[in-house]
């Protein structure tokens, strides 16, 4: 519960010294971080009766001179001016300003400026600008994901703002930790330099006065990688159960989208899908799905038990019981519902798009290496009908990006069978795929076939066998988290930005993956943290991926670049 | 957990830019700009050292804040009632949970002076939610404007904290039930416990072995049967006032917000209240249109110059006769 935790300590600290009814003005980034951490019936314990946005807010005349405004926004020059225009003709008593990272100078002066009715009580910084969607998990979800594909001489301002937010959210989280950590950085990424260098200029120059904290006995790190150093993971179908959500539906901030299907009743159209609020899914959030399914039958078991014994009151003592324990029994009943409308509808779509065929050729290019079998598998997938147009192109992509180098001609085939079979398919992407995160761009050994330690390993559980065919897959960043705490990571790899150096082993580690996470591994680094208990983890990027986001990332980069070159 | 504090930063440029907006104005007293580091690290503890409430800030400002804090509206006073209610009421269900308490443990005296004190505070109890739970029904009244929503977040919190009261007032209630029971019982039964009458078991009854009632006996069963009448007559009371309980329960039921669902998310709400307020848009503009298009519209304009054409041909009459 660690980031969540550190984001709602802000929030207590904000709205516990002002007294009275509160209004709460947000923008529409801060919403999404508020609303993953703090729930609506929290904000009323603390005396907060109205949430608005800034847009509302300006728009209204109404004037409210019985609440206290507590205004918690992003330091954006957006933000600034529309609070200029809120000071200037203010609707409610007073005014307590929270800014969720560093604020400039200027910024203040303008709101200095104008404060002419003197309604501001306080302005501070508290530095919450991250969405702490679990313990360990943390995103950004910059709208211009696609930036970092992309050179920066195509679009300097999309880049620099791409950047910006990075370091403004992987700042916030070290001054949430109260950690000033050594940076390193992939060497192949230039954009992760970018970071890297911009987040060590900011921590140790500019603002060196705020980050110097107390010197602790091990130094926190933050690695700062490529999401193309591992463009596998985001492409494989997935089997535990929030990964399996985001892959097959998308999860936005905890929250899922049933509106568009079929068979889903009416209250479940919107569910929130929270490690802090539900038990079950803490406890299942991380299965796979076959084992799910046996705990979501057990627990529907277990509620018609309960709501059975519930039908036959024979006393007045009974109804009492059954009137007082209503409130659990309805919770229960939600949850029930929730969780089998989201099996369900999963268990559909797997039906539909034949997901189990397909992805065990998908973990088999991932995992085993064979290039001939792989080949007559691909193929004919290809051919057959049921396959959607979205998995033909993952499995031409994933096995363009093993077997790159070998057999050329196999490769165009399949090429070619893809633009012909699929109408969407815009030419080139899978080979723009390859040059953006191809064998020879890629710092990290994704197949295990580089290093003989890793290839003996890969040996090794070839001849073991696996436990289950679709989860056999293990993302790349297992490999470096091992590194880090072996103190393996070659510094040619992954340098240290400037002059530090990593004393002993780090005690907290930041992850941070440009481009963006998955769950896949969000889930392997809460399984490692509570396996190895030495170390904390965190995980954090500038969007939670699915497939479906990778690849429209990349056509986006595919499309913009082929537009700038052709100028 | 890092914070940082830029009030004192922000105070002296807001008094520097006031002064260049005023040059005329005296200097105010210094309700924040005093030279303090420009940069304050916060420590784990509170940092709101300069945040000053509004009445204490400089004279001059306070004239001018004066306007500001407008009187908040009558249904604050509402809402203040109710929470004070509910304090109170949990006031008495302390002295009512001593009062079960004594009353349960075992005593020489008729312990009808208990019985009366335990009938009295649940009464009052009983009262006091049920008052605040008509006064919340009634606070979510018409009107569409923004303090709606602030109204009836205000009555959603208030519904959660009386429903929290009444269940903890029901499970006193059944507990010190469930214990009266098991008391009537023993008293019935063979074991030795010494109960609020100090009747003795029927086990000794036993070795009598008389075939008619003794006088003894007699007395005996009418002391019992009024002990058992009074009981059962003390149960039903307490169950009535469950019952009127979960009356209560279900109508807050509907306003309390189940935890962990959507509904409690806070971007769902605004975004159901932006959607609400354009739907709420969309709707006036449809009726404004079938308004101005009704045949009502029509029929008025035509009565109106049905009635000018009459009273001319009225004057006409007049003139021409």
């Amino acid at each position: 519960m660690v980031l969540i935790l550190l984001v709602r300590d802000y929030i207590d600290r904000m709205l516990h010294d002002i007294l009275g009814m509160k209004v709460l003005v947000l923008d529409p980034q801060t919403v999404g971080m508020l609303s993953v951490v703090y729930s609506q019936s929290d904000l009323l314990k603390k005396e907060v009766f109205l949430v608005e946005t800034m847009d509302n807010a300006s728009s209204s005349r109404e004037s409210m001179a019985h609440l206290k405004a507590v205004y918690f926004l992003r330091p954006s020059a957006d933000n600034v001016q529309k609070l200029r225009r809120h000071l200037a003709m203010p609707r409610f008593a007073e005014y307590h300003l929270f800014f969720s990272n560093i604020l400039k100078i200027q910024q203040i002066q303008i709101l200095a400026d104008s404060d002419e009715q003197e309604v501001v009580q306080q302005v501070q910084e508290f530095y919450a600008d991250f969405c702490a969607i679990d313990s360990y998990h943390f995103t950004l979800n910059i709208q211009n994901n696609h930036m970092y594909m992309l050179p920066t001489v195509v679009d300097p301002p999309g880049m620099r703002s791409f950047c910006d937010r990075a370091v403004d959210g992987i700042a916030s989280v070290f001054l949430a930790l109260k950690r000033r950590p050594v940076i390193r950085y992939q060497r192949t990424s230039d954009v992760a330099k970018k970071i890297a260098q911009e987040t060590a200029r900011l921590m140790y120059e500019q603002e060196s006065g705020l980050f110097d904290f107390r010197r602790t006995e091990n130094s926190s790190l933050l690695l700062v990688i490529d999401r193309r150093d591992d463009p596998v993971t985001p492409l494989l179908n997935q089997w535990t159960y929030q990964a399996m959500v985001h892959e097959l539906i998308g999860i936005e901030n905890n929250k899922v989208d049933l509106r568009g299907y079929a068979n889903v009743p009416k209250d479940q159209q919107e569910v929130v899908l929270s490690s802090v609020q539900d038990d079950f899914f803490r406890a299942n959030m991380f299965e796979n799905f076959g084992d799910l399914g046996m705990n979501i039958k057990r627990m529907v078991d277990d509620f018609q038990h309960l709501s059975k014994s519930s039908l036959n009151l024979q006393s007045i003592g009974d109804m009492a019981k059954f009137v007082s324990n209503y409130p659990e029994y309805r919770k229960t009943h939600g949850n029930v519902t929730k969780h089998v409308a989201l099996v369900s509808e999963m268990s559909r779509i797997v039906e539909e798009r034949r997901l189990m065929l397909v992805s065990q050729t998908e973990q088999e290019l991932a995992c085993t290496s064979g290039q001939a079998a792989a080949f007559e598998a691909v193929t004919s997938l290809l051919n057959n009908e049921s396959v959607s147009d979205i998995d033909r192109l993952r499995l031409v992509m994933l096995y363009a990006l093993r077997y790159e180098k070998e057999s050329p001609v196999q490769l165009m085939q399949l090429f070619n069978k893809l633009a012909s079979s699929s109408a969407k398919y815009k030419s080139g992407l899978v080979q723009f795929l390859l040059k953006q995160a191809g064998v020879d761009k890629r710092t990290g050994d994704l197949y295990g076939n580089r290093d003989l330690l890793n290839i003996a390993r890969n040996m090794a559980r070839g001849l073991k066998g696996v436990e289950n065919v679709y989860t056999q897959h293990q993302p790349l960043i297992v490999q470096t988290m091992e590194g880090i705490v072996k103190g393996r990571l070659r510094d040619v790899d992954y340098p240290l930005v400037g002059n530090h150096f990593q004393q002993g082993r780090p005690q907290d580690v930041v992850i941070f993956i440009v481009g963006g996470t998955t769950y896949e591994e969000a889930r392997s680094v809460a399984l490692y943290n509570a396996a190895n208990p030495g170390v904390r983890f965190f995980l954090g990027g500038s969007v939670v991926l699915n497939s479906k986001r990778f690849l429209e990332d990349l056509g986006e980069a595919h499309r913009i670049s082929k537009s700038s070159t052709t100028i | 957990m890092a914070t940082r504090n830029r009030t004192p930063l922000y105070r002296k440029y807001r008094d520097a830019l006031r002064h260049v907006r005023s040059p005329a104005g005296a200097p105010s007293s210094s309700g924040g700009g005093g030279g303090g580091p420009l940069i304050e690290m916060a420590s784990l503890l509170r940092s709101d050292r300069t945040y000053a409430p509004l009445s204490t800030d400089d004279p001059s400002a306070s004239s001018r804040g004066a306007v500001m804090v407008g009187l908040p509206p009558a249904w604050v006073d509402v809402s203040e009632e109710i929470s004070a209610n509910m304090q109170r009421a949990k006031m008495k269900m302390g002295e009512l949970a001593k009062a079960h308490a004594k009353a349960l443990m075992p005593s020489f005296g008729d312990g009808r002076d208990d019985q009366r004190a335990i009938e009295l505070l649940t009464h009052e109890i009983t009262d006091l939610l049920k008052r605040s739970e008509k006064r919340l029904q009634k606070l979510s009244m018409k009107d569409s404007s923004e303090d709606s929503n602030v109204r009836k977040n205000v009555q959603r919190s208030l519904a959660t904290d009386l429903q929290n009261l009444s269940m903890e007032f029901r499970r006193k209630q059944s507990s010190y039930l469930k214990q009266l029971r098991q008391q009537k019982e023993g008293q019935d039964g063979v074991d030795l416990e010494m109960n609020i009458n100090g009747s003795k078991s029927t086990f000794e009854d036993d070795e009598f072995e008389d075939v008619g009632f003794s006088e003894v006996q007699m007395s005996k069963l009418k002391k019992s049967e009024a002990f058992t009448r009074e009981r059962e007559r003390e149960i039903e009371q307490v169950v009535e006032s469950v019952n009127e309980l979960a009356q209560i329960m279900k109508d807050l039921s509907v306003l309390v917000i189940d935890q962990g669902t959507i509904i409690d998310r806070i971007d769902y709400n605004i975004q159901s209240v932006a959607a609400s307020v354009e739907e709420g848009c969309k709707e006036l503009q449809k009726a404004e249109r079938t308004q101005k298009k009704g045949g009502m519209v029509m029929c008025a304009t035509v009565l109106v110059i049905l009635i000018f054409i009459m009273i001319v041909l009225l004057i006409l009459k007049k003139i021409i006769f």
